[in-house]
C-alpha cells in the first residue's frame, strides 16, 4: 500500500527530474547561437510500477536520458551539398580567371592582333615592295606570337597556383581526418561507459562538414558510435579510431598529384574544393590550353607553308615565317611561338623569283584568315568557338553554383528546423518544467503537513 | 516546419546578396553601356563579337588598300593622258614641209612617251608589269617588264587589277627583242619622214593613230577600276555600318530595359533590408515573469 514516505520520495524525485529538465533547457538556451549545435531534449520515463497485491503503484518519474535531436539522413544531406558546393566554387575560381584572360568584351584577347597580322599582308599586297610595309608585316607577326605566348603562360600561371593550393587542401584533409579519428575514439569510449556524447558528435559532424568542404568524401555509421570516412572512389580516409594521410607528390609533367596508401587517386577524386581544383586543372584549363596550342600550330603549319612557296625581296625562296613546331604534336606550340624571319625584306610577298612586285604571295598569306587551318574552321571562326566555349563552361558553372547554394542553404535549413535551438519552444519548456517543479514542491510541502499531522495524531488538541 | 531564428537570418543574408547582386549587375550595365562584361554573361553573343570584330578589321583593310591603290593609279592614270596628249602632238606635225626638223620632232615625241612609260610611283615602275624594280622600256620602247598584273582583295573574295601592263597600252611587238607597237610605230613615221618616203608616212600615220585609240581605250579602263574603288569603298562604310549595328544589338544595353531594371532592383533590395531590420526581436521569453 500507499505510504506518506513513498509519497515523499516520488515528489523529490520529480524535484531532481524537473531541474534536470531545467538544466538541459537551460544549456539549450546557452547553445542558441552556438555553431553545429544540436538542440537536446531530457526524456523523462514513469519508474516501474510497484504491485501490491493488484493494485499497481506508481513510482514517480525518471530522467531516462538526454537526447541529442538530429537527423543522419538530412546531416549526410549538408555534408554531399557542401561537398558539390565546394568544388563547384573552387572550379568556377578558376574557370572566372581563364575566362578573363580571353575576355573579348573587354577588347582582351586574339581576336585584334590575329586581325592585325593578316591586314598587314593585306596591306603588303597594295605596295609588296614598301619596306615599311614588310616591317609592319613582321611586328604584327611578333605582337600575335606574343599574345599567344602570354595567353599561354596565363593558363599555365593558374596551374601552377593550382599546384600550390592541391597540397594545402590536402594538409587541411590530413588534419581534419586525424581530428574526426581522435573524436571518434572519445565517442566510442563514452558510449560503452554510458555517458552522454551529443556534444562530441555535434564537434565531429562540424568536423565532417569542414571535411566536405575540401574533397567528397562518404561517411557510413560503423555501429559503434564512429564513423567510417572513405573518398568518393573508396579510399579510406578515416576507420575507427585510425585515420589514413593522403599525400602528395609531383608527376612527370610538374602536377601535383594525391596518393592513398600509395596509390595514385588524383583523377578520382572529386568533391569539395580538392575535387574543384583537380577538375578546373586537369580537364577546364587543360582543355583551353591544348585549344590554344592547336590554334596556334594550325596558324604556324598554314603560315610558313604559304610563306616557304614564295619568294623574297632579293628573290630567294622564302624561309619559315615563324619558328616551326617541333615535332608532329601541337603540344606547347602557343607557349614557343616565335617569329624566325629577322629581317623585313625576307618575306616572300612574290610568287615569282624575278618579279620583286608581284604581290600573289602576300595575297595567299593573307587570305589565310579564310582557309580552314584548324579542326575544318578557320583561325578566327575556331577562336570565336573557342571563346564562347569557355563563357558558356563558366555560365554554366555559375548557374549551378547558384543551383548548389540554394540546395546546400534549404539542407541547412531543414537541418535547423530539426536540430536548431527554439527560444520560444525553450520558452515553453521553461515554464512547463517550472510549474512542475513548483507542483512537485507542493507535494512535499503537503507531505510534510501531512506528516505533521500524523507525528502529531492522537496527541488530542 | 520548426522555425529557429538562425535559420531566418541565414534565409535575409542570402537574398540580400542576391538582391545586392541584382542592384550591382543593373548598375555595371548601365554605366558600361554594355550588356555583357564576362564571356559567361552571353557566350553565343562573345562568338559573334570576335566574327564580328574580325570583320569590322577586314573591312577597314579593304578601305585602307583602296586608298592605298588609288594613288599609284592615279599616277599612271596622268602618265597615259600626257602619251594621249604626245601622241595627237605626232599626228599634227605632220603638215609642215622642213622633213628633218619633222622627224626630230617625231623623235622627241617618242622620247616623250618612253619616258612616260617609264613613270614611277614611290620608286615602283608602274607600267612594268609586277617587275617594279626593273625600267620597263630603253631609249627605242623594248619592253623589259613583264606581262602580270597584280590585284588587291577590296572586299570578302573581291579582287581588282592594280592596271595594265606596259605591253597591254602600248602593244606587244610580234617578235620578242623588238620594241612595243607604239614606239616601233613612232620610229618608223621618224626614219620615214627623214628619208622622205610619202607613202609609208600615210601607212605610219594610220598605225600611229591606231596607237594612240589604244592607249585612249586602255586609259579609259584606269579610270573604270578608279570609279569601281569608289563605289567598293562606299559599299565597304555601308558594311561597317551594319556590322556596328549589329554588335549593339548583341551586346549594347536596351537603355530602357536597364533603367527599369535598376529601378526594380533597388526597390527589392530596399524592402529586404526594410524586412530585415523588421525581424522580430522578440520571443516568448520576454513574456516570462
Amino acid at each position: 500500500m500507499g505510504s506518506l514516505l513513498g509519497t515523499l520520495s516520488i515528489a523529490t524525485q520529480a524535484l531532481n527530474v524537473d531541474q534536470g529538465a531545467l538544466e538541459v533547457t537551460s544549456n539549450n538556451i546557452a547553445n542558441a547561437n552556438t555553431p553545429g549545435y544540436s538542440r537536446e531534449q531530457a526524456i523523462l520515463e514513469s519508474a516501474p510500477t510497484v504491485t501490491e497485491g493488484n493494485i499497481a503503484y506508481g513510482q514517480g518519474v525518471t530522467l531516462a536520458h538526454v537526447q541529442g535531436i538530429r537527423d543522419q539522413v538530412v546531416e549526410l544531406g549538408v555534408q554531399q551539398g557542401l561537398q558539390q558546393q565546394g568544388q563547384i566554387n573552387s572550379y568556377l575560381d578558376s574557370m572566372s580567371q581563364l575566362q578573363s584572360l580571353f575576355n573579348e568584351a573587354q577588347g582582351a584577347g586574339l581576336q585584334t592582333p590575329l586581325s592585325n597580322f593578316f591586314n598587314s599582308l593585306q596591306s603588303l599586297s597594295t605596295d609588296p615592295t614598301n619596306l615599311s610595309l614588310r616591317q609592319a608585316v613582321i611586328s604584327a607577326g611578333q605582337t600575335l606570337a606574343s599574345v599567344f605566348n602570354q595567353a599561354s603562360a596565363g593558363l599555365a600561371g593558374i596551374q601552377s597556383q593550382l599546384n600550390q593550393t592541391i597540397p594545402q587542401a590536402v594538409g587541411q584533409v590530413n588534419q581534419l581526418t586525424q581530428q574526426i579519428a581522435q573524436i571518434n575514439g572519445q565517442i566510442q569510449s563514452a558510449q560503452s561507459s554510458g555517458a552522454n556524447p551529443n556534444q562530441l558528435i555535434d564537434q565531429r559532424n562540424q568536423l565532417v562538414e569542414q571535411l566536405s568542404g575540401l574533397v567528397g568524401v562518404n561517411s557510413t555509421d560503423a555501429g559503434d558510435g564512429t564513423v567510417t570516412l572513405t573518398t568518393a572512389n573508396g579510399a579510406l580516409l578515416v576507420a575507427g579510431r585510425q585515420s589514413y594521410t593522403l599525400t602528395t607528390g609531383k608527376n612527370a609533367s610538374g602536377n601535383v598529384d594525391v596518393f592513398s596508401q600509395g596509390a595514385d587517386i588524383t583523377s578520382s577524386l572529386s568533391g569539395g574544393s580538392l575535387g574543384g581544383d583537380i577538375q578546373a586543372r586537369d580537364q577546364g584549363v587543360a582543355s583551353a590550353q591544348s585549344n590554344l596550342d592547336s590554334l596556334a600550330a594550325g596558324l604556324i603549319s598554314a603560315v610558313n607553308a604559304q610563306q616557304t612557296a614564295g619568294y623574297d625581296l632579293n628573290g630567294n625562296p622564302g624561309l619559315n615565317f615563324f619558328k616551326p613546331l617541333s615535332g608532329n604534336s601541337s603540344a606547347g606550340a602557343a607557349a614557343a611561338m616565335s617569329i624566325n624571319l629577322t629581317d623585313p625584306s625576307q618575306i616572300a610577298a612574290s610568287s615569282s623569283s624575278t618579279a620583286q612586285g608581284d604581290n600573289s604571295n602576300a595575297l595567299a598569306l593573307a587570305n589565310i584568315e579564310n582557309q580552314t587551318i584548324v579542326s575544318g574552321q578557320t583561325a578566327t571562326e575556331y577562336y570565336s568557338n573557342f571563346v564562347a566555349g569557355i563563357g558558356t563552361e563558366v555560365q554554366q558553372a555559375t548557374n549551378q553554383q547558384t543551383a548548389q547554394n540554394l540546395v546546400v542553404q534549404q539542407m541547412q535549413n531543414q537541418k535547423a528546423s530539426i536540430s536548431g535551438v527554439s527560444l520560444d519552444e525553450e520558452s515553453a519548456n521553461l515554464i512547463q518544467y517550472q510549474t512542475a517543479y513548483a507542483a512537485a514542491a507542493r507535494v512535499v510541502n503537503v507531505i510534510s503537513q501531512l506528516a505533521q499531522m500524523a507525528i502529531t495524531l492522537g496527541q488530542g488538541g | 516546419m520548426r522555425v529557429v531564428p538562425s535559420q531566418m537570418y541565414s534565409d535575409l543574408l542570402a537574398n540580400l546578396q542576391a538582391d545586392r547582386q541584382n542592384v550591382n549587375l543593373a548598375v555595371e550595365q548601365a554605366s558600361s553601356g554594355k550588356s555583357i562584361a564576362n564571356l559567361s554573361d552571353n557566350p553565343l553573343a562573345a562568338g559573334q563579337l570576335v566574327l564580328s570584330n574580325a570583320q569590322i578589321a577586314d573591312l577597314d583593310q579593304f578601305s585602307y588598300s583602296i586608298s592605298t591603290v588609288q594613288g599609284s593609279l592615279n599616277t599612271a592614270d596622268s602618265a597615259l593622258n600626257s602619251v594621249v596628249g604626245s601622241l595627237t602632238q605626232a599626228g599634227g606635225t605632220l603638215s609642215s614641209t622642213e622633213l628633218q626638223a619633222l622627224g626630230q620632232q617625231v623623235d622627241q615625241v617618242l622620247q616623250q612617251v618612253v619616258g612616260l612609260a617609264n613613270t614611277t610611283y614611290q620608286g615602283n615602275y608602274v607600267f612594268a608589269g609586277t617587275a617594279v624594280k626593273q625600267q620597263p622600256y630603253n631609249s627605242s620602247g623594248v619592253y623589259a617588264g613583264n606581262s602580270s598584273v597584280n590585284s588587291v582583295e577590296v572586299g570578302e573574295g573581291q579582287t581588282v587589277s592594280l592596271g595594265l601592263s606596259g605591253s597591254a597600252i602600248f602593244g606587244a611587238p610580234s617578235a620578242a627583242g623588238q620594241p612595243d607597237l607604239t614606239f616601233q610605230y613612232l620610229s618608223n613615221l621618224s626614219s620615214d619622214i627623214k628619208a622622205g618616203d610619202y607613202n609609208a608616212i600615210t601607212a605610219d600615220i594610220t598605225n600611229v593613230q591606231s596607237s594612240l585609240n589604244n592607249v585612249i581605250a586602255q586609259r579609259s579602263s584606269y579610270g573604270d577600276i578608279l570609279q569601281q574603288l569608289n563605289s567598293d569603298s562606299t559599299n565597304l562604310s555601308q558594311q561597317k555600318l551594319t556590322l556596328q549595328q549589329y554588335q549593339t544589338n548583341l551586346i549594347g544595353v536596351d537603355e530602357a530595359q536597364v533603367a527599369t531594371n535598376l529601378t526594380q532592383s533597388q526597390t527589392t533590395l530596399e524592402a529586404a533590408i526594410a524586412a530585415a531590420s523588421r525581424v522580430s526581436q522578440d520571443s516568448l521569453i520576454n513574456y516570462l515573469k
